[in-house]
């Protein structure tokens, strides 16, 4: 099972989908389109424990967490 | 017993509140520990042992490899700091919206070692001045 998790003013929402089910996966990838097209920042994590930022859908990732637009505060 | 009805209702509407202000602040509660339980899971052993320790970690700028220090919280809570670990200068950054510390945290966290350039192209400058200067 895979996830994908949104941060947002609940906290967090979590999207799980089983990379597998070619509709699930498909889904996903809808998602992160939309996301990083409002401007969220997309970042997974490697086996190693090192983050990184991922600019197209990895229907690989186990986990990938999106957060909003950087402002200067 | 108009009186008493008038009495009951009361109890009503202040059970009623309290109700309210109990799913209210729990609801707080809960989203604060998932957000930080969120960013503990994403920090690296070191980072983790060093929040778990002092509250607070550290990060390598991808870009300059300067280090900064996250303060728990969401805005001014980002410090540059020198080679003896002392607080050189504040950035504040943070994710667009009403996210909790350890959403913000981990944005702040994950821009600075995958865009440092960006995070810091959008950042306010201050001066660390009234900050313990210390771990914490």
């Amino acid at each position: 099972m895979a996830f994908q998790i949104v941060m947002d003013h609940t906290g967090d929402t979590r999207h799980h989908f089983n990379p597998d089910d070619v509709q699930a996966l498909a889904k996903a990838e809808e998602r992160f389109k939309k996301l990083t097209g409002r401007g969220f920042t997309a970042a997974v994590r490697t086996a190693s424990g090192e983050v990184s930022k991922v600019q197209s859908f990895d229907p690989n990732a186990e986990e990938t967490v999106f957060f909003p637009r950087l402002v200067g505060g | 017993m108009f009186r008493f009805q008038r009495s009951l209702l009361a109890v009503r509407i202040r059970i009623h509140a309290l109700r309210q202000l109990y799913r209210k602040v729990l609801g707080e509660i809960t989203k604060d520990a998932r957000g930080l339980q969120l960013m503990r899971d994403w920090l690296s052993p070191d980072q983790r042992a060093q929040f778990d320790d002092s509250g607070t970690f550290e990060v390598v700028g991808c870009h300059s490899g300067k280090r900064y220090r996250i303060y728990r919280g969401t805005a001014q809570n980002v410090f540059e700091i020198d080679e003896a670990g002392q607080l050189k200068l504040g950035l504040c950054f943070t994710p667009y919206g009403n996210l909790v510390a350890g959403d913000a945290m981990l944005a702040q966290k994950i821009a600075l070692e995958t865009d440092e350039s960006s995070a810091l192209a959008v950042a306010n400058r201050f001066l660390p001045r009234g900050r313990i200067n210390a771990h914490g």
